[in-house]
This record gives structure tokens, sequence and C-alpha cells, in this order.
């Protein structure tokens, strides 16, 4: 194992301590047993088969959004825009979905998947190419279109396309769902995983295969690191930029797979729920590793489900913090890493 | 329609919107001339009208709670500075961090301690001016200590920036941090005066608006932290065209209003739209040149 590889396991172990220690701290200030809550929380995702199915489902969409982004960040490029590029393209595909399943018939979801990817890759376009172009952050324009997102999102719907007096699309045809994880197991009994986790891991499998195996994967780290150097070594810098940011955010409409075809069967607004700001620290806390992704967003699925079955004893909202806490602890344990194990700095 | 706007209600509406958006963009303004990006002020704005609906429900007295409310965005904003200044951790990933824990941890208190996922029970407004607070209409703006400190801060912070040494060593380390260092400047301290003015000015904006509103609500601060930095942008980073440009926004946002009460020819979510597609054309230069402090973000 290299030394670079013992780092960053050192790195997420650690950080992932001291967040436990620092909510077990904040449990204890508000007079609460640490222990018997994580019991609770292990007891209720662990020990029965619907609480594990709640938070295979809830890691799902958290695997899909972490490897769109891991492709924007493994080029050093920060998406902070995820949230929109989601929203955007989830709420195509339900358009595609209800309007063309009497042409289509199930040849619909296919479509419906394709019509997502591209819209959400087109809202991933007008930062990549101002990026570009005009040297403009994608920091600031992500964030910007965030807002431009949702706005416009809310506004087709409530003009033209919700169903009336909710905040919905139509639903797709019965047919169309795809199969949930308990008509294979009954250990899944009532829960809403479905098949679209497969879909993720494979993704993930893919994408660590791209990263790290081929020219592409080589090219997008290069730029990332040093798009300088990167440039004078032959690698086309802002070509590189332009497909990470197009099929990073493209494939965070992915999400809506989950949602759409496993779970409700429309897209209904905010239903995001900030998935697109979480999917940053899942991903920041992989290290931008698809394989770590898997671990990462099965761990924040875990805390979210956990959260829901903790809520008697304490409230659900102490996930949040948790989950901001690994952010800000793999942040700056990493530094601590680089400066006295990797004598970087 | 146009009578409704040409009121003075419609035009102490615009103030009153103003205000939150102006004590925002001038505490990112603060943070960038020393050259560290923050794009937690959401988060800040959140943490302090949370704090402030905290004391006051369990003081009673507003002045106090707001100082202490104004503290604990300080000691965010301490630690904000400690992991971007002292341990150089990039600065936007620290600023997402920073907005998921205040959120989160105003929703989590706001639940322990009101047992509700949706805002706290009411409370008193700081009371304003005496005398002046009665006039009708305006009067309630005009007596506000909050607004009135807002509109001085656009004379304060031009002040402070370009006619005092602290303003020049502020903006130095902002924009030549090797150079300022040179000259004996300490950038690190600048740099955490920068974010530390920060955290206090955006906590002014999150109180007036838990105050204004005599409660906190979750989401209730509906993304003005970034319409803040949008104005500062789109004000290239200088009070007075800062002020101007949060004018505006506050005009948006009152049309909007007085459009969703009067009946619209324009729905609701175009104009919501309309501060950000504003900052993203000024961003490819559509609309003059700008051009952020030079060593903006880049740690040192």
């Amino acid at each position: 194992m290299s030394r670079k590889v013992k780092a960053n396991i050192l790195s997420i172990t650690i950080s992932l301590l001291v967040t436990i220690l620092l909510t077990s701290l904040l449990l204890i200030v508000i007079g609460k047993n640490p222990m018997q809550i994580y019991s609770m929380l292990i007891g209720e995702v662990f020990g029965t088969g619907y609480g594990f199915g709640q938070a295979l489902f809830k890691a799902t969409p958290l695997i899909i959004c972490g490897c769109g982004l891991a492709l924007c960040f493994q080029a050093s490029l920060f998406n902070i825009g995820a949230e929109g590029q989601l929203n955007i393209g989830a709420f195509v595909m339900s358009v595609i979905a209800y309007t063309f399943d009497d042409y289509l018939g199930l040849m619909v979801i296919p479509a419906a998947i394709a019509g997502g990817f591209a819209a959400s890759a087109l809202w991933g376009l007008i930062p990549a190419f101002l990026k570009i172009k005009r040297g403009v952050s994608e920091v600031i324009t992500t964030i910007m279109m965030n807002f431009i997102a949702l706005a416009l999102v809310n506004y087709l719907l409530i003009e033209f396309l919700a169903v009336k007096s909710t905040v919905r699309t139509e639903k797709i045809l019965e047919t169309a769902f795809i199969p949930k994880l308990s008509e294979y197991s009954s250990l899944f009994q009532g829960s809403s995983a479905n098949i679209t986790l497969f879909v993720a891991i494979l993704l993930a499998i893919l994408m660590y295969f791209i990263f790290y195996r081929t020219r592409y994967g080589y090219e997008i780290r290069s730029v990332g690191l040093n798009p300088v150097a990167s440039r004078y070594l032959g690698v086309k810098t802002n070509r590189v930029i332009l497909w990470s940011f197009l099929i990073g955010a493209g494939l965070t409409s992915f999400v809506g797979i989950n949602f759409i075809f496993g779970y409700k069967g429309y897209y209904e607004f905010g239903f995001s729920n900030n998935l697109g700001f979480t999917s940053i620290a899942v991903t920041l806390l992989a290290k931008n590793n698809p394989i770590g992704i898997i671990f990462t967003a099965l761990l924040f699925g875990v805390l979210d489900y956990g959260g829901l079955a903790v809520n008697t004893a304490v409230p659900k909202e102490i996930m949040l913090v948790f989950q901001a806490l690994v952010i800000l602890s793999i942040l700056a344990v990493d530094k601590a890493v680089k400066i006295y194990y990797l004598k970087e700095e | 329609m146009i009578e409704s706007i040409l009121s003075l209600t419609f035009l102490a509406q615009v103030l009153r919107m103003f205000t939150p958006y102006y004590l925002g963009a001038s505490a990112a303004n603060f943070s960038e001339r020393g050259g560290v990006i923050n794009i937690a002020i959401e988060g800040f704005m959140i943490i302090s009208a949370f704090s402030y609906a905290f004391f006051t429900l369990s003081f009673g007295n507003p002045f106090l709670s707001l100082i202490l409310s104004v503290i604990v965005s300080l000691l965010f904003s301490f630690l904000y500075a400690f992991l971007t200044i002292k341990l150089k951790i990039n600065q936007i990933v620290t600023g997402v961090g920073f907005n998921l824990l205040m959120a989160g941890t105003a929703k989590f208190l706001m639940m322990l301690v009101y047992q509700s996922s949706s805002n706290t029970p009411n409370f008193q407004q700081i009371p304003g001016l005496p005398f002046v607070s009665d006039i009708p209409v305006i009067g309630k703006v005009a007596g506000d200590y909050i607004i009135l400190s807002g509109f001085a801060l656009v004379f304060i912070s031009q002040y402070v920036l370009f006619r005092t040494r602290f303003g020049l060593r502020l903006r130095s380390v902002g924009e030549n941090p090797e150079a300022a260092e040179t000259l004996g400047v300490k950038v690190r301290l600048y740099k955490m005066y920068g974010v530390l003015v920060c955290g206090a000015l955006s906590a002014l904006g999150g109180i007036w608006l838990a105050s204004n509103q005599s409660s906190f609500s979750d989401g209730m601060i509906a993304g003005r932290g970034y319409i803040a930095i949008a104005a500062m942008i789109i004000g290239k980073w200088k009070p007075v065209n800062i002020f101007l440009a949060c004018l505006m926004f506050a005009f948006f946002e009152g049309l909007e209003i007085t459009l969703q009460i009067s009946g619209s020819f324009l729905p609701s979510q175009i104009i919501q739209m309309l501060p950000y597609l504003i900052t993203i054309l000024v961003l490819i230069g559509f609309i003059g040149k700008t051009k952020p402090p030079a060593a903006d973000g880049i740690p040192y």
C-alpha cells in the first residue's frame, strides 16, 4: 500500500472519529446518552430489513450524484450547482416519461433517462462555457444557476404542468415502474430500495475504471492537478473541462431514476432536499474516489434513515449536524495528515 | 399597479428589503477585500437569526440578545478564519461545509428547544427610535436602528476601506499579500479581521430579518446570503456600487411582493430569477467589466 493510500485511510478514519466524538459531546451537553442513541440507530438500521433497505434507498441518489460531482472535482471544477442540475434533469425526465408513454410504451424509460441527462448536461454547459470562454469562476455561476433552475422548474410546474393544487407532475404508467428489491427478497419488505441501487454501483465502478485505468481519466486528473503543465504535455485542457462538466452535470440527473421510476412515479418540487449539497460532502469524504463514494454514500444513507429511527429520543436534525461536521473535520484532518504524516508542507 | 409602486408604502418596503442585502453584501466585501472568499454568508445569517430568536425568547432583552447573537456569529467566523487562513483549507469547500453546519444546527436546536421544525414562538421586535417610529407609513423604517445602520454603512465602509490605514492594509492583503508582508503588514491577521467584520455584519442582517418577522422560521433567509454575494460582484467590490446593486435587488423583491398582491403580468418566479440572471450577465462582461481583488480566494 502506498504512503498516499495509507494517508487517505488515516485521514478518513480520524475525521470520522472526530465527528463521532463531537456529536457525542453535543448529545451529552443536551443531556442524552450517546451510546444509547448510537445503539438505537444501529439496531434500527441493521436490525431490520426494512431499515437497511431504506438506508440503501437513501444512499442510491448520493452515489449517483457523488459520481457526477467526482468527475468535476477530479478536474478541479468546483461544481456547486448539482442541486440545480439534478432538478432540471429529473423534471425533464418525468415530463418525457408521462407525455410519451402512449407512443413509446416501455421504451419511454430510456428516452426519459436520455432526455433528463441531456437537460442536466445542458444546464452544466453554461458554467463550463463561461469558464472556458470568459474565465468566469464556475463557483459563482453554478451557485447562481441553482436558484435559476429551481425558480424555472417551479414556474413551469405551477403555470403549466403540475397536477392541480400540487407541486408535482403527472404520474407515469404503472408498467413503467422499475422493480423494487423487495420483489426479489422478502428481507427488504416494504422498503423503497429499488434496482437503481445496482445502476448506481455499476456507475461508480465504471467511473473508477475511467478515472484510474484510461487515458481520459489520466487527462482529467492531470488537468485537476495542474492545468498549465497538462497543456504543455499536450492535453487539450478546455476540452477536458467542457466534457467533465457536461457529463458530470448530466449524471446528476440519474437521481431521477431512483425517485421517479423507482419510487413515486412523478417529479415533485423539493424532492431533492439539498441532495446536491449533501453529495458534495459524500464526494469529499471519499476523496473523489468512486468506489469510496459507494461507502460514504452508504454511511450518509444510514445516518439519513437513522435520524428518523432515533427521532423519538433526539431530533433527527442531529444527523444534519453530523454530516456537516464530517465535511469540516475531513478538511481539517486532511491538512494535519499532510503536514505531520506526509510531511508535505 | 403603477400607483402601488409609486407609493410611500412601496418605498418603505424596498428600504426594508434593502437592509439585509446590504449588510450581507458589505460583509462579503470586507472578507473578499482581504482575499478570503466567504460563501457561507447565508449560514452566518441563519445561525445569527436563530441565536437572536433564542436569546430574546430566553432573556427578553432585545439589545443584549443582539450583542450575544453577534458574538455567536463571531465565534463561528473565528473558526472559519482558522480553517481557511491558518490551515489554508479551500475556502469554497469550507464555505459549503459551514452553510450545512449552521443551517443544520439551527434546525436541530429549534426542534430541541421549541419542538417545531418550522418556526419558533413569536417575540417582540427590536424597539425603534423614540418619536421617529411613530410617524405614519415610513416611521417603522426611519426609526429602525439596523436599517439606519445599513445606510450609515455605505459611508462607513467607503471611508474605512479607502481612507484609513486599516482599509489600506486590508486591501493590500487582498491584492498582493507578498508585497504587503514585505512592508510589514501582518497578512494573516488582517485576513482574519476581514472575516470577523464579515461575520458581525452578516449577523446584523440575520438578526434584522428575525426581529422584523418577530420569529425565526426554517428557510426564512431564503438565499439572501447568496444574493448579497451577487450584489457584491455586480457592485464590483465598491461600497457605493454595491449599495446601488442592493437597492436594485430590493426593488425587485418589493415588486414581487406588490405584484403578488395586486395581480401581475409577470410571474413571481421570473422576478425571483432576475438577481441571479443579472449577476451571470455581469460576470460574462455584458454589463461592464468586473475585477475581484487580485489575490481573492488564494490562501497565504
